[in-house]
């Protein structure tokens, strides 16, 4: 460590805008306690010599916990050393038995990887050969016998274990007698569809290691969420998971700052970019070589960041090296890269989706800025928490104009009282249940009256048979498809085939990077300004059918946003009400969505300066949502342009309230607006669920109808514009009258209600 | 048939043929499966072993009438394996041997899957034949190598769905004809196997340059460096087209390795002169005269005459230009350096004289090269 390193500074006066909320959360100390006795002395020296001679209170509680033989969930903030709590017990149980295995699930490649450094330092200084590996898309074909055979411990995300582990189970013969311990780290991330995807690979991993003989001890580490039992219980399927959420760790002073940008058109609802002003936050910072990090909320914003923030230090600094994005289309080698620049110091700004919120290792930062609410509670949490392991540091959200920003940013005190999000899941949702039923029918046959974690599955099995999906014979169903189900099965919503991008110029055309197939027709359709690493590419050519975009550096003042338009296909109505006149429904349906044009948007100014058509194929979506039908006199009542504004400002401001009522992430759901749906024959606002099948939000949402409708007409009548704004009813309303006619319209339907 | 699981399904077969009088002690075995996927729910539903008799081929061949009795169907089929000395197969390195392990986890057998010592014939085929057919599917060599060709087969995609279709109980049209394919197959195997004993003993009549440099390179490979010499050789000897002038290449780096460069030089040099030049050819000369015999002037030489003829495509033509860059500045240098020694020695021949020298040394050489590289 060289000098001392600066501190962040925020100085409300210097800013136009609105301090909401300047708390500060005082430090506190450690809580430590001895080594347990039982720790083994190899265990003990190597601990030692990495400077640990005692431990925090909840990692010796963990120990106990799982040296009882107890299934265990540990809740501590960011850098509390959760690792310990369950790398020790892991470690002492391989020096006990040395045939012993563990496996450790991480939601991302990235978290697997330093987690594996972590160990492999631990394991290095034990007097045993104690293998521990990755193993993922990443890992060289030729290591990958050596993993199954020998890897002690073996670092994995779901998405390998469902699709490249469990179906080949006979090769991992050695880990499954033997697996003694399954780690999952970052817990909370398992919630919503991933999560009940996740339950139900657990489900087969399950069946798998009782076929092998082994039942292994599941321990669970979270950031904090409201209800981090319930959920381990309901993804493991177990009812006695320990619980462990009082940190012994220390934690630093730190300061919170809620910060609202200044409106800039009262009328119009308009603030000042959060972009702009979360750049006006981090730059100083960053000259001055505060280590800091800044959080965007999409890929696009994390590349206009970091061309401002490079634009704004260059040339006092090598900004193109200290200065550094970090966001999912990045190939692993530069990730690694940056990583370890964050860690040695050489970074000192970082722009990041929440890619960097789960646990990496970066060392300390001292100052992090959210532009932009990240959507949920616990991530927030998360994100202000990547600041503050030593005192003095400030973190600050800068609240965008959406609404569920401003809700936040406006009421702090909900933000500080509130239990953070729920992590619900439903992991016998059917479609999700379905899938993972094929799947582990292709590994394992189903025995008469067995059951799939707690489901009675016998009548889906049936179905299977009669689908000729599943054989019966000699009293037990077999798969009888040629296909691999795995395969049909994404966890996550990105799918199997990404469009790979590629720098065509010269010397030679290059993969940068990739993207999946749902996210490309918005930012890689052809004429577009892909942004990647601050530097601007222009779409040449994407090659829809291969998957493939072609593209060439370019410099312009301008970047390109599109457009999509989608289009709602009931297929089936679960439950209907009809009440004077009013009509709400949830039910299945088919969605498609096609970006059928791009705008160009000058840097800075932010005025649209041209436009132009996209030609890709339209996408189809299934999933479950719920539906209105708005009184229809109405739309007689009022002028067609200002009905129109009021129909689209209610299904954009219903969505935001709508997750917040769910406490899902805003990007959860969808909303779509139609003069006249086919569907129900009149003017008709519709919520979905961005991911297929969905996991029953649908159907609560259609419970909470008369709730949702007056939270609504709440935020809009509270919102201080004047005739509706982007933090209200949306973005594209200039229509005179919108927003006192989408009152008038709720007003109607909440009366109906 | 009997086993300690239960009844297992076995039906036997001999199919008259013409045998040679040395049998070879193996099993010719493969697979039918419902799918191409691997993974644990991937069954072998037959499996076909064929070994030659004196009275012809016996097939051998074990059906899964249902996925429940599994264990039966393994362990009557790893009897009939354990039987033989030896067994080959058609890829079972990577698919079939796998996947009978992996089924015989998950049928909880006994002890572990062990089959005897075991060859894949795809592996062969593809050192000795892929220059010659290209697709190195078993229909591509029955088809081209052994001139056989099947009419009224299934094709091998829709095997899986025949017996799929059987289990679910949607009829078995088709399954008859997939267990037909699969008794075809190990036949198959058989001939083919015989057919390319004969080419790796040199015997098959109809080979070429491209046949024998591959024969060469696989015999090189298993160790066998006399014969594997004698094909490449051969390969050289024939001039037929590129082939001929890999072998070469690959005669004279074997050659240079040794220590004989000289001798490697002649046989360059000796196909140079009769086959129309190729780059790759140009290339392996002047690299050897450069590097391994110094003859800088006659690299030069050589180079600037290939650039002359405005042969070979831009990149060729380019590495040209660079070597020729690289022999004058290195020429020049020692040029300089001899000019130096012969005023000390007070000598009055110049370099032209040592470079007419060699060049009838060479020349020399190119009257009866292979006969001496070899005796």
């Amino acid at each position: 460590m060289g000098a001392v390193p600066a501190l962040p500074a925020f100085q409300p006066t210097d800013f136009p805008g609105e301090v909401t909320l300047d708390h500060t959360i005082p430090e506190r100390a450690a809580e430590t306690t001895p080594l347990p006795d039982d720790v083994a002395p190899a265990l003990r020296a190597a601990l030692s010599a990495r400077g640990i001679d005692r431990l925090y209170t909840h990692q010796a509680a963990a120990w106990r916990a799982v040296r009882a033989g107890r299934h265990l969930v540990v809740v501590t903030p960011t850098a509390s050393g959760k690792t310990l709590c369950y790398n020790l017990p892991v470690l002492q149980r391989i020096l006990e038995e040395p045939q012993a295995r563990a496996l450790y699930l991480f939601p991302t490649k990235a978290l697997a990887q330093d987690q594996l450094a972590e160990l492999g330092a631990m394991a290095r200084s034990l007097p045993v050969q104690l293998r521990a590996d990755t193993y993922d898309g990443d890992t060289p074909a030729g290591q990958r016998n050596a993993v199954r055979e020998a890897g002690h411990v073996v670092l994995t995300n779901p998405d390998m274990l469902h699709t490249g582990v469990l179906p080949h189970h006979t090769r991992w013969r050695k880990l499954f007698s033997n697996l003694a311990y399954v780690v999952i780290d970052e817990l909370h991330t398992y919630r919503g569809v991933f999560g009940s995807q996740v339950a139900n690979v657990l489900r087969r991993l399950r069946r798998i290691c009782a076929f092998y003989g082994s039942s292994p001890r599941f321990i669970c580490a979270s950031a904090t969420i409201a209800n981090p039992r319930e959920l381990a219980q309901r993804l493991l399927e177990e009812d006695g998971v320990e619980l462990l959420d009082r940190s012994g760790a220390p934690r630093g002073e730190r300061r919170l700052v809620f910060y609202n940008p200044p409106l800039v058109d009262r009328a119009l609802g308009v603030r000042r970019s959060s972009l702009l002003e979360a750049r006006r936050i981090a730059a100083p910072w960053i000259k001055r070589g505060v280590q800091t990090i800044v959080f965007c909320r999409s890929r696009l914003q994390v590349e206009v960041m970091l061309s401002y923030l490079r634009a704004s230090l260059a040339p006092s600094l090598d900004a193109g090296r200290r200065v550094r994005g970090y966001r999912a289309g990045y190939l692993p080698l530069a990730r690694r890269e940056i990583e370890g620049g964050l860690r040695s110091g050489e970074v000192t700004g970082v722009v990041s989706t929440n890619a960097l919120e789960l646990g990496i290792d970066i060392g300390s930062l001292q100052a992090a800025v959210l532009a932009g609410y990240p959507g949920t509670i616990a991530s927030t949490w998360q994100q202000l928490g990547r600041a503050g392991r030593r005192s003095g540091s400030v973190a600050v959200f800068v609240a965008s104009s959406s609404p569920l920003d401003q809700f936040i940013v406006r009421h702090p005190e909900y933000f500080l009282g509130a239990s953070p999000e729920e992590g619900l899941i439903d992991p016998d949702n059917l479609l999700v249940q379905a899938g993972h039923l094929q799947a582990g029918l292709f590994e394992l046959p189903f025995d008469e009256g067995e059951r799939f974690g707690r489901a009675d599955v016998r009548a889906l099995l049936d179905l299977f048979v009669e689908d000729g999906v599943a054989s019966r014979a000699g009293g037990r169903w077999f798969w009888s498809q040629e296909a691999f189900p795995a395969e049909a099965v994404s966890l996550r919503r990105m799918a199997a085939d990404n469009v790979v991008i590629i720098d065509s110029s010269p010397p030679r055309p290059q993969v940068i990077g990739e993207m999946d197939q749902f996210t490309a027709p918005v930012l890689l359709h052809e004429e577009a300004i892909y942004l990647h690493e601050g530097a601007q590419y222009h779409v040449d050519r994407l090659d829809w059918e291969e998957k493939k975009a072609y593209v060439r550096p370019v410099e312009v003042d301008y970047y390109t946003d599109a457009l999509m338009s989608v289009n709602v296909n009931v297929l089936d109505t679960f439950a209907s009400r009809e009440e004077a006149g009013l009509e709400r429904a949830h039910g299945e349906v088919k969605l498609t969505s096609v970006a059928a044009m791009f705008k160009k948007i000058r840097f800075h100014t932010h005025e649209n300066i041209g436009s132009g058509p996209i030609s890709i194929p339209e996408q189809t979506l299934h999933t479950t949502a719920y539906w209105m039908g708005v009184a229809p006199e109405l739309s007689r009542a009022l002028p067609r342009d200002r009905f129109e504004a009021a129909l689209q400002g209610l299904a954009h401001a219903i969505r935001h309230v709508a997750s917040l009522r769910l406490m899902c992430d805003p990007r959860d759901l969808g909303s779509v607006a139609e003069v006249r749906s086919p569907a129900t024959q009149r003017p008709t606002v519709t919520v979905y669920e961005v991911y297929p099948g969905g996991v029953g939000y649908a159907g609560r949402l259609f419970e909470l109808h008369e709730e949702l409708l007056r939270g609504t007409a709440g935020l809009i009548r509270e919102c201080p514009c004047t005739a509706g704004c982007p933090s209200c009813i949306g973005p594209l309303h200039t229509i005179e009258g919108a927003k006192e006619a989408c009152l008038r319209l709720l007003s109607v339907n909440a009366l109906a209600a | 048939m009997e086993t300690a699981y239960g009844t297992a399904w076995r039906r036997d077969d001999l199919v008259a043929c013409d045998l040679p009088a040395r049998r070879l002690p193996i099993g010719y075995v493969d697979t039918e499966t419902t799918g191409l996927h691997g993974g644990t729910g991937t069954y072998v539903f037959a499996i076909a072993i064929c070994r030659p008799m004196a009275a012809g081929l016996q097939v051998v061949q074990f059906f899964l009438p249902d996925p429940a009795s599994e264990s039966a169907f393994l362990a009557a089929t790893a009897a009939a394996l354990s039987s033989c000395e030896t067994i080959a197969s058609y890829n079972g390195r990577r698919f079939d041997l796998p996947l009978l392990a992996t089924r015989w986890v998950m049928a909880r057998m006994r002890a572990d899957f062990q089959p005897p010592p075991h060859v894949d014939l795809l592996d062969l085929t593809r050192s000795l034949l892929r220059t010659r057919i290209g697709s190195c599917s078993l229909r591509a060599v029955e088809d081209r190598l052994l001139g056989f060709e099947r009419d009224d087969d299934l094709p091998g995609w829709l095997v899986p769905e025949a017996y799929l279709s059987y289990v679910r109980g949607r009829g078995g049209g088709q399954l008859e004809a997939a267990l037909r394919h699969n008794r075809q197959d190990v036949v198959s195997l058989h001939h083919l196997h015989q057919r390319l004993m004969v080419r790796l003993a040199g015997d098959d009549v109809d080979m070429r340059a491209g046949d024998w440099l591959s024969l060469g390179r696989h015999l090189l490979r298993q160790g066998r460096r006399a014969d594997g010499w004698r094909a490449l050789r051969n390969s050289a000897e024939l001039l037929e087209d590129e082939h001929s002038i890999t072998a070469a290449i690959e005669l004279a780096r074997r050659l240079t390795r040794r220590g004989a460069a000289r001798s490697a030089q002649a046989l360059l040099e000796w196909t140079a002169g009769r086959l129309p030049p190729h780059p790759h050819l140009i290339l392996a000369r002047a690299r050897l005269l450069e590097w391994r015999l110094a003859d800088l002037a006659l690299a030069l030489d050589l180079v600037e005459r290939s650039l002359a003829s405005g042969a070979g495509d831009r990149d060729f033509r380019r590495d040209l230009e660079r070597r020729r860059a690289r022999l004058r500045r290195r020429l020049n240098r020692r040029l300089d350096g001899q000019r130096q020694r012969l005023q000390l020695a007070s000598g009055d021949r110049g370099a032209e004289d040592v470079h007419q020298v060699r060049v009838e040394r060479s020349s020399g050489l190119r009257r009866d090269p292979l006969e001496r590289l070899y005796r």
